[in-house]
C-alpha cells in the first residue's frame, strides 16, 4: 500500500562516505597505515587518528576532520564524534586561534600565582579564558595539571611547556611574570606556524615512533 | 536470561531466600526469580550491562566459613553482578533505600519535571520508580539545565535533551541490536547528550525502538507526539501486517481510533523489536478517504447503497463464471478471507482464476528453516535481498547472530547494504549478474572446474572476495533470499543455483516471502496463473469481470500501462478494498472492508508461522471483514450452510489445506504455530462452533 | 361550640397563625429564583471553567490528568502542539478539544486538584439544565472564561 512508508524528509543527512572529500595529505595516510599494525582493531585506532585528522585540518577538528576518520576507520560518524567531542583536547567546538595558550590552574601552579598570571594574560590579549583575540592569533584557555608542578605556574603553548621562572611569592615577581608575558606575546606573534598543528603532529610522531619500537 | 545448558547451578541467597541460579547470572535477574524487582534504568535484558545509572545498587556479602554473612563495604549494581557460589544479597535493607533515594535525587538535578506534557508520563519508569523509591521532595533549588526541547532527529524521532537521564540505553541499541551506530554520546559530564553525527538525520530504519526502551521522555515518537496519555489508551494485541515477519505488537487505541503500535515481545519471532515500517507504518487505519459504504456506479460517480444492494450486482455479474471471471488478491488479506475467496470462485463461480501472487512465487516448499534459525551461528549466504528493507527482523537476527554467536555472513547484493556492517565478506556484483554470480559460487563450492577470475570477469566481484566467500560458506549453512529475487527474468534459475550451494555445503536454501500473508497464500494454493497473466487477459477482454480484494494494482505491479489498459476493458469491475486506493475510480462495486486489526483472523508470516490477529477497533462506516463478504456471497450464490465465523473457517481449512493440517485457534500458543511443526500432537478437542471468535 | 372544640380544633390553628403572623416580619430564608439569586457558599463545586492568565493564554495544557484523576470517566482531551503562529498556551502542549459530559459528572472536583496548572476550577454556576442531551457536552469554547478586557 503506497501511504506507508516515506522514510526520511526534510531533516539534513549525513553525507554518504563516497561523498567525502578527503583531505588527509599522503604523509597522513602513511602514518595511519603504519599506526594500523601496532593497534588489534580499526576501532583502537580513533584517537590517534584524530589527532591526525587535527593536525590534517589546521588544528582544529571540524565536522569534515571527524567525518574523515570515520571514512578511514570504517566506523560510524556518530562514534567518532562521540570521541572527539569526550576528550577536550580535541578542538571539535571552534577553530582556536594560531597559538592556544593553555593556563594550568591546578594547585601547584594556583598557589604560585596561575590566576594572577591568567589575569595579565586576560588583560594583555584583552580576551576572556576560552576567547580567541580579534585578530585570530591567540586563544586562552585555562587547563587542569599539565605535569609540571616544579615550573609553577606554567602554561602550554602547542607542544612547549613555558613558565615565567618566577612565582607570585617572589621578589617582584608580579612584574616579571607581565615583563615575561609581554615577550612571549611578541615572540609567538612572530611565529607564523600555528602551535596547535605542532601539538598535534607531536603527538602523532610519538605514536608512530612507538609503532618503530 | 534464560538457563542455558550446561552451565553450573551455583547457590545464592536472596534477603535471605537460597535459590538455585545458572552460574554467572547478574543479580537483577536472578531476583525476577523470586518474583522480587530492583529498578533499573540503564540495563536492558537484551543488551550488555553497563551499569551506567547506579539505580540497581543492592548489598552483597558471602557467606563465611563460620556461617555469618561479610557484606561488601559499598553497594553493588546488581546489572553488572555476576552470580557465584555462596554469594549474599540484599535488595530492600535500609541503606539500600537512602541509595535509591540518592540516585533518583541526582537523576532529578536535571530533569525537568514536565512529566503534564510529556508524552512518556504514565508509562515512565523514572516516574514509577520516583513513585516507589525516590525522595518525596527535592532540595535542589538551583536552576536546572536548559537544553532544546522538541528537537526533531528524524522524522519518526523527537529528542528532548533535558530530559534525558544518559542511561545509554539507545546508544547502547544503535550499537548493539540494530548495528547502525547512529547515535552517540556527544560531550562529557552534565552536558552529555544522546544524538547523531551533528544532529543530522536519524536514518536507521529500526530507529522507532529507542522511543520503547528510554526510560524516560527523552525520545518520543514524532507521529503519537501529545496524540494520547497512555491512561487514555486500550492496547490489543495484535500482529503487524507491514511485511513477512509478522512482528507481534501491541496496538494502542483510542476511542476506537488507531493510535500507535509497540513491540510486544516473541521470542520465536521479533524478540521484542519492530522496525520503523512496522511501528510507523499503520497511518492508513486513521485515513480520511478509507471507503466507509458500499457504493455502485451511477454514470460518472458512485451511488452509495446497502450491502445486499452491492451484492446483487457482483453476483449477477461474476454468475457467468469460467474462465470469464478473476480475482486478484493483495498481500495483507487474512488465511481465513484467502480459503473463502478460492471457495467462492471454485463452487459459486466454478472458476480457478484467483491469484495471489503479484511476482512470481517459488512453490511452498521454498521455506526450510525459521526466523529463529538465522541466529544459530551456522555461516549464512544473504543473496539478493536488502534484508533490512524486506525482513527487517530477520535483519536483526541475523545481526545477533554474527556479533554473538560468531556466525559469519556472506552478503551478496548490487548496492551496499545495513548488512555489510557485520558481513565477513560483502559481493557486490553489477545489477543483472546474479545468476553468473550464484552458479559461480555453485561452482566454486561444487568443484565443477570454474574459476573465481572467470566469475569476476562475469560479475564484477573481485576474485580474492569470491574466494573468501567460498571458504565460508564451505562450512554449510543457509542461503537466505526473498521472493523478489524470484521475480528477476532468471529468478527461478537463480534460486535452484542457490539451493544447489545448499546441497553442495550440506545446508539449507530459504526463499523468503515479503508480504504480510503472501506465504499463507501459496500454502492455500492461491498462487494461480500471476496477476501479470490476469491482468493481461483482463486486457484483451477475455476476463469479463474482476474482483480485487485489497488490491492496488498500481501499487503492485510495476507495469502500470497495463493495469490501466486491463482496468478499463474489465467490463464489471469490484474493488474491495479497506483504503482509498487509485483503481477505485475504475470500480463498478466498491465494497469497503475491514484491515487486519479490525477483523478476527489468522496470517501466516514468512517461515510458515501461523498468527492470530484480534479486532481492536471496529472499521469505519460499514465496512465488514474480508472473510465475512466472501461468506455472505457464498450464502447468497450457494444452498449450502456457509462458515460464519474465522474459527469455523480456519477448521475448514485444516480439514482441507493438507499443509494446515491440524491448525485450529485452539492450538495456535501465544508465539503462533509453525505449519507442519507439532500440530498433529495437540489433543483433538472437539470443535468450538460459535464459540468466542 | 363545647369548650374542648375550642381548645382542641380552633385554639391550635390560631397558634399556628400566630407563628406565621410573627415570622411575617422577621427576614425570608426563600428568594425569588430566578429573579432574585441567593449568593453561593464559598467553596461551592459547580460547573467547570477553563481560566487563563492574565496574558489571556489558556492555562490548560491538554496533560489529561483531570481526565485520569475522574471517576465518572465524563472528560474528554485531545492535545495538540503550539506553534509560534498559533499560541494558545504558554509551553509545547495545548488542549485542541476539551469536553466534559455534565450528565456524568459528578461535581467531586477531583479534576481541579489533579491539574497542574489550576487551568481547571469548578464555580459557582449550576444552572445546566438543557432539553437535548447533547447538550450536555460541554466543548471547550463553553468551558473557557472569556479574555479580560
Amino acid at each position: 500500500m503506497s501511504e506507508l512508508i516515506q522514510i526520511g524528509a526534510a531533516r539534513p543527512k549525513a553525507p554518504q562516505p563516497q561523498d567525502l572529500t578527503l583531505r588527509w595529505s599522503e604523509r597522513a595516510v602513511e602514518e595511519l597505515e603504519a599506526l594500523k599494525g601496532h593497534y588489534p582493531d580499526l576501532k583502537s585506532l580513533i584517537l590517534p587518528a584524530l589527532w591526525i585528522s587535527q593536525r590534517e585540518y589546521g588544528g582544529h577538528l571540524p565536522p569534515e576532520g571527524i567525518a574523515e576518520v570515520a571514512a578511514r576507520l570504517q566506523r560510524t560518524y556518530a562514534e567518532i564524534e562521540g570521541v572527539a567531542t569526550f576528550y577536550s583536547m580535541y578542538n571539535t567546538a571552534h577553530a582556536p586561534g594560531r597559538h592556544m595558550i593553555e593556563v594550568c590552574t591546578c594547585l601547584s601552579c594556583h598557589m604560585c600565582g596561575a590566576y594572577r598570571l591568567a589575569d595579565i594574560l586576560e588583560e594583555k590579549l584583552g580576551v576572556k579564558m576560552g576567547e580567541t583575540t580579534e585578530d585570530g592569533v591567540f586563544t586562552l584557555h585555562e587547563v587542569e595539571c599539565l605535569d609540571a608542578c616544579d615550573r609553577a605556574p606554567v602554561i602550554q603553548v602547542g607542544p612547549d611547556y613555558l613558565d615565567p621562572q618566577a612565582t607570585l611569592q617572589d621578589e617582584g615577581g608580579e612584574a616579571k611574570m607581565r615583563a615575561w608575558v609581554d615577550r612571549l606575546i611578541d615572540d609567538l606573534r612572530s611565529r607564523p606556524e600555528p602551535s596547535s598543528v605542532r601539538l598535534a603532529d607531536t603527538v602523532v610522531q610519538v605514536h608512530v615512533r612507538a609503532t618503530e619500537r | 536470561m534464560a538457563a542455558v545448558a550446561n552451565v553450573p547451578l551455583v547457590k545464592v541467597s536472596i534477603n535471605d531466600v537460597e535459590i538455585e541460579v545458572p552460574k554467572g547470572e547478574l543479580i537483577v535477574e536472578s531476583v525476577k526469580r523470586l518474583g522480587l524487582e530492583i529498578p533499573i534504568f540503564c540495563y536492558h535484558p537484551r543488551m550488555k550491562p553497563v551499569g551506567m545509572c547506579r539505580m540497581c545498587l543492592v548489598e552483597v556479602g558471602f557467606k563465611q566459613q563460620d556461617g555469618s554473612v561479610r557484606k561488601m563495604p559499598k553497594p553493588q549494581a546488581g546489572c553488572t553482578l555476576p552470580a557465584s557460589e555462596g554469594m549474599v544479597v540484599y535488595t530492600d535493607t535500609e541503606p539500600i533505600h537512602a541509595d535509591r533515594r540518592g540516585v533518583l535525587e541526582f537523576l532529578l538535578i536535571n530533569h525537568p519535571l514536565d512529566c503534564p506534557i510529556c508524552d512518556r508520563g504514565g508509562e515512565c519508569p523514572l516516574q514509577n520508580n520516583t513513585m516507589a523509591y525516590g525522595p518525596s521532595t527535592s532540595r535542589f533549588i538551583e536552576l536546572k539545565r536548559h537544553l532544546p526541547k522538541a528537537f526533531p532527529l528524524s522524522t519518526y524521532v523527537t529528542l528532548d535533551l533535558e530530559r534525558c537521564i544518559q542511561c545509554g540505553r539507545c546508544v547502547r541499541f544503535t550499537e548493539e541490536i540494530s548495528g547502525d551506530h547512529d547515535l552517540a554520546f556527544r560531550f562529557r559530564g552534565a552536558d552529555m547528550q544522546p544524538s547523531t553525527f551533528q544532529l543530522t538525520d536519524f536514518e536507521s530504519k529500526f530507529s522507532g525502538n529507542v522511543i520503547e526502551i528510554c526510560p524516560v521522555g527523552a525520545l518520543t515518537s514524532a507521529k503519537y507526539r501529545f496524540r494520547a496519555r497512555p491512561w487514555d489508551l486500550e492496547t490489543t494485541p495484535s500482529v503487524c501486517t507491514v511485511c513477512s515477519n509478522g512482528c507481534n505488537v501491541w496496538f494502542d487505541h483510542r476511542a476506537g481510533k488507531f493510535v500507535r503500535i509497540n513491540g510486544r515481545a516473541n521470542e520465536a519471532v521479533n524478540e521484542e523489536w519492530t522496525c520503523d515500517k512496522g511501528k510507523f507504518g499503520h497511518e492508513h487505519y486513521n485515513a480520511a478517504d478509507r471507503p466507509t459504504q458500499p457504493l455502485v456506479r451511477q454514470g460518472d460517480g458512485f451511488a452509495p447503497t446497502s450491502w445486499s444492494g452491492a451484492y446483487d450486482p457482483v453476483l449477477a455479474a461474476f454468475a457467468e463464471g469460467g474462465d470469464r471471471v478473476a480475482a486478484l488478491v493483495g498481500p495483507r488479506v487474512s488465511n481465513e478471507a484467502l480459503f473463502l475467496l478460492r471457495r467462492l470462485f471454485e463452487r459459486a463461480f466454478k472458476s480457478a482464476r484467483v491469484s495471489s501472487n503479484w511476482r512470481r512465487t517459488p512453490g511452498s516448499g521454498s521455506v526450510q528453516g525459521t526466523i529463529a534459525d538465522v541466529e544459530s551461528g551456522g555461516p549464512v549466504l544473504v543473496f539478493g535481498t536488502s534484508l533490512a528493507d524486506d525482513l527487517p527482523i530477520v535483519h536483526l537476527r541475523l545481526r545477533k547472530g554474527a556479533t554473538n554467536a560468531g556466525a559469519r555472513v556472506v552478503n551478496a547484493f548490487s548496492r551496499p547494504t545495513e548488512v555489510d556492517r557485520f558481513a565477513a565478506v560483502s559481493l557486490h556484483y553489477r545489477p543483472g549478474s546474479e545468476l553468473a554470480l550464484a552458479r559461480g559460487l555453485h561452482g566454486l563450492l561444487a568443484g565443477t572446474g570454474a574459476t573465481a577470475e572467470a566469475v569476476e570477469a562475469e560479475t564484477g566481484v573481485p576474485a580474492d572476495r569470491l574466494r573468501e566467500a567460498v571458504e565460508v560458506l564451505k562450512e554449510g549453512g543457509t542461503a537466505l533470499s526473498s521472493q523478489g529475487l524470484y521475480d528477476l527474468s532468471d529468478g527461478p534459475q537463480i534460486v535452484e543455483a542457490l539451493a544447489g550451494i545448499a546441497r553442495a555445503t550440506g545446508g539449507r536454501s530459504e526463499c523468503w516471502a515479503t508480504g504480510a500473508n503472501e506465504q499463507g497464500a501459496i500454502e492455500l494454493g492461491l498462487a494461480g496463473e500471476g496477476a501479470t497473466a490476469t491482468l493481461q487477459a483482463c486486457a484483451e477482454g477475455r476476463v469479463k469481470a474482476l474482483w480485487l480484494v485489497a488490491a492496488d494494482p498500481f501499487a503492485l505491479h510495476p507495469d502500470r500501462a497495463l493495469v490501466e489498459r486491463a482496468l478499463e476493458t474489465v467490463e464489471f469491475l469490484v474493488v474491495q478494498s479497506p483504503v482509498g486506493s487509485e483503481a477505485l475510480a475504475y470500480a463498478s462495486v466498491v465494497l469497503p472492508t475491514a484491515l487486519p486489526a479490525e477483523q478476527d483472523g489468522t496470517y501466516t508470516n514468512c517461515e510458515r508461522r501461523v498468527q492470530r490477529v484480534q479486532p481492536a477497533v471496529p472499521p469505519p462506516g460499514d465496512g465488514k471483514p474480508d472473510w465475512r463478504v466472501f461468506s455472505e456471497c457464498l450464502l447468497r450464490a450457494l444452498p449450502e450452510t456457509p462458515l460464519f465465523n474465522p474459527r469455523e473457517v480456519m477448521e475448514a481449512i485444516a480439514a482441507e489445506v493438507p499443509a494446515f493440517a491440524g491448525c485450529r485457534y485452539e492450538a495456535l500458543g501465544p508465539e503462533g504455530t509453525v505449519l507442519g511443526g507439532n500440530l498433529l500432537d495437540t489433543p483433538d478437542e472437539p470443535a468450538m462452533v460459535g464459540g468466542q471468535a | 361550640m363545647s369548650f374542648e372544640v375550642f381548645r382542641d380544633v380552633a385554639q391550635p390553628i390560631i397558634a399556628g397563625f400566630g407563628i406565621t403572623a410573627r415570622r411575617l416580619a422577621e427576614q425570608k430564608v426563600t428568594v425569588q429564583y430566578p429573579d432574585d439569586r441567593r449568593e453561593q457558599f464559598p467553596r461551592t463545586r459547580w460547573r467547570h471553567v477553563l481560566t487563563r492568565y492574565d496574558s489571556g493564554l489558556e492555562r490548560c495544557i491538554g496533560c489529561s490528568l483531570c481526565a485520569g484523576a475522574c471517576p465518572a470517566r465524563c472528560i474528554y482531551v485531545e492535545a495538540s502542539e503550539n506553534t509560534d503562529q498559533e499560541r494558545y498556551s504558554p509551553g509545547e502542549r495545548y488542549a485542541k478539544r476539551y469536553e466534559i459530559n455534565m450528565l456524568r459528572c459528578i461535581f467531586c472536583g477531583y479534576c481541579q486538584e489533579a491539574c497542574p496548572t489550576g487551568a481547571i476550577v469548578l464555580r459557582k454556576d449550576f444552572e445546566l439544565a438543557n432539553y437535548e442531551r447533547e447538550d450536555f457536552v460541554y466543548t471547550k469554547e463553553m468551558l473557557l472564561e472569556p479574555i479580560r478586557g
